[in-house]
């Protein structure tokens, strides 16, 4: 039996800034997201005016100020790259109870092109917050930076409990690849046969720090020889930084029958957190997606054998395979197995990551959105369309799908079960 | 010791008998009066029952290696660390329960293969300034 407020609203339209990506002319965060706004009221026929509700990481009174909207309900849920599936979360919530109407969940993020403006004005804080905050204060001594080098922690652990291989996680990052190259958007889109990029000039793209070619098809040798950043991980288990602004609108279901587009409904969702440091971490190979994803499945009426896609949180390929374990769509320790054995691949039994993820799509900081982008493509139907986010990309059958987002360092999850109209 | 060029935390009051107890060479550790159990990192209430009555009690410094990762990347790595790569970071399951992050030390970063997820480990205090002498692990 569905829960309550499963169905009680639909995505009813998901778009993309104009430039994503590695853009040549830079845009502020702020502008990538006013775009993607822009660009999913116009797909959908409702008006910016009408929305009534503002879902993002953080932007929510900023974006209100700047389209010169009052909303009735501001959330600024910012607890990582999985914010967007708990904005979702709470907005089916919002709407279900009556208080709003129009929903959009937003974000805008120039992950790739900050590195332009850093300094620049009053720049970002640099400071490392409150020297007294515990996670702080018994962490910082030990130099502990960017994701990678905690979340490397998680895949030794995962190798030692499971006897699992950095083979069978480069299998990841490979398939997640082949999605890539059929998806013009991706910024690795590149097609077997074709012949390498030329190499980036010096100066261009961060001062020549990325003077290499890259995208198109990748084997696991690839992988493995990528260059070493937090052992086991390397250069390819890692995402992208990229620039990224999209944008859902969520409706009940009167408003989703009167869209210019088709609804994918919100079957289930469900959210929670097992710790924000990862100091505080229980056992290393499990995430709190397994509450999440059991609250979603619940409220659906559904499970892990009725799902027909995943859009699963790659941060890195670690990421990725203990979350498809959490979600109960591999066993414990096997979750790489999906990958290896080709049933996340094009043309296999259960599609993950098709837009080519975290890894070789977009990853801009914060990744959900990407995932919810994607997620309505596909079971709208519209993956093939140019439409308002450039270029097509490839189409599946799926009619189902469960979302999962990660955020922190394997601390927060939010869960989605999608499902087309019927 | 005027060279430390790595971040030293700052002590505060709930964390201070820990940090005296390095000053002096020795693992304090919160434990919950109430329901006896060791916590980290330290808190006025006890994270697994909500008591409010903690006391400081001294640890045995001993630890077994819960996972590890050797950490390549000066750029990713917190200022001060840079010089260092490669270096290995671990979580240590403390004897008394918890969990602490450190630095291993007498472990070759060049071959992770040779250091044992499991392995026995044994604290001890490096001199950061006069106030903060960190604590850092080693295999036995």
């Amino acid at each position: 039996m569905p829960g309550e407020a499963s169905k009680a609203a639909a995505i009813i339209g998901a778009a993309e800034a104009n430039d994503i990506g590695y853009p040549q002319t830079p845009k502020s965060s702020l502008t990538l997201h006013i775009e993607a706004i822009n660009n999913v009221c116009e797909m959908t026929g409702i008006p910016i005016a009408a929305i009534d509700g503002i879902f993002s990481a953080g932007w929510s009174p900023q974006i209100a100020e700047y389209l010169g909207l009052h909303p009735k309900y501001i959330d600024t849920t910012a607890v990582g790259g999985c914010s967007f599936e708990m904005h979702v979360h709470h907005a089916l919530a919002a709407i279900h109870a009556g208080v709003i109407n129009v929903a959009l969940v937003t974000h805008g993020e120039m992950g790739f092109s900050q590195r332009f403006t850093q300094g620049k004005g009053t720049g970002r804080p640099g400071g490392a917050g409150d020297p007294w905050d515990p996670g702080t204060q018994h962490t910082m001594a030990y130099g502990l930076g960017g994701a990678p080098t905690s979340y490397s922690h998680a895949l030794n652990r995962h190798m030692a409990r499971y006897g699992t291989t950095q083979e069978d996680f480069a299998e990841i990052a490979v398939v997640t690849r082949e999605w890539a190259t059929l998806n013009p958007r991706a910024v690795m889109y590149r097609k077997a046969g074709e012949g390498d990029l030329p190499p980036l000039e010096k100066g261009e793209w961060g001062g020549g720090k990325r003077g290499h070619t890259f995208g198109g098809p990748i084997t696991v040798d690839t992988v493995m020889n990528s260059r070493p950043i937090s052992w086991p991980i390397k250069l390819l288990d890692v995402c992208l930084v990229t620039d990224h602004g999209g944008a859902v609108l969520i409706t009940g279901p009167e408003l989703a029958r009167t869209s210019k587009t088709p609804p994918v409904w919100i079957a289930g969702a469900g959210e929670s957190i097992s710790h924000w440091n990862m100091l505080e971490m229980g056992e290393f190979t499990k995430t709190s997606a397994g509450r999440s994803a059991a609250a979603a499945y619940k409220m659906a009426g559904m499970g892990p054998e009725d799902m027909e896609m995943a859009m699963i949180y790659d941060s890195f390929t670690v990421t990725a395979g203990i979350t498809a374990e959490m979600l109960g769509l591999a066993p414990e320790g096997e979750g790489f197995r999906l990958w290896k054995d080709r049933h996340a691949a094009p043309g296999g039994r259960l599609p993950i990551n098709t837009n080519g993820g975290g890894l070789s799509f977009n990853h801009s900081g914060m990744y959900g959105m990407q995932l919810l982008v994607e997620a309505y493509r596909q079971l709208s139907g519209t993956a093939e369309d140019g439409g308002f986010s450039g270029d097509p990309g490839k189409q599946t059958s799926a009619r189902s799908c469960v979302v999962n987002g990660t955020g922190g360092s394997l601390s927060t999850t939010g869960t989605l079960v999608l499902v087309s109209d019927d | 010791m005027a060279d430390y060029t790595k971040p030293i935390p700052s002590p505060d009051p709930v964390s201070q008998p820990f940090w005296d107890g390095a000053k002096e060479g020795k693992l304090m550790l919160p434990r919950c009066d109430d329901c006896n159990r060791v916590h980290w990192y330290p808190r006025v209430i006890c994270p697994f029952c909500h008591s409010m009555n903690i006391e400081w009690v001294e640890a045995t410094g001993r630890g077994t290696i819960h996972t590890f990762a050797v950490q390549h990347n000066k750029g990713l790595v917190a200022r001060g660390w840079g010089d260092e790569v490669p270096y290995v970071t671990a979580y240590i399951d403390l004897a008394e329960g918890d969990r602490m992050l450190t630095v291993l030390k007498g472990v070759d970063p060049n071959d992770p293969e040779s250091i044992q997820i499991g392995g026995a480990v044994q604290i001890e205090f490096e001199e950061a300034s006069d106030d903060v002498h960190i604590p850092f692990w080693r295999p036995v």
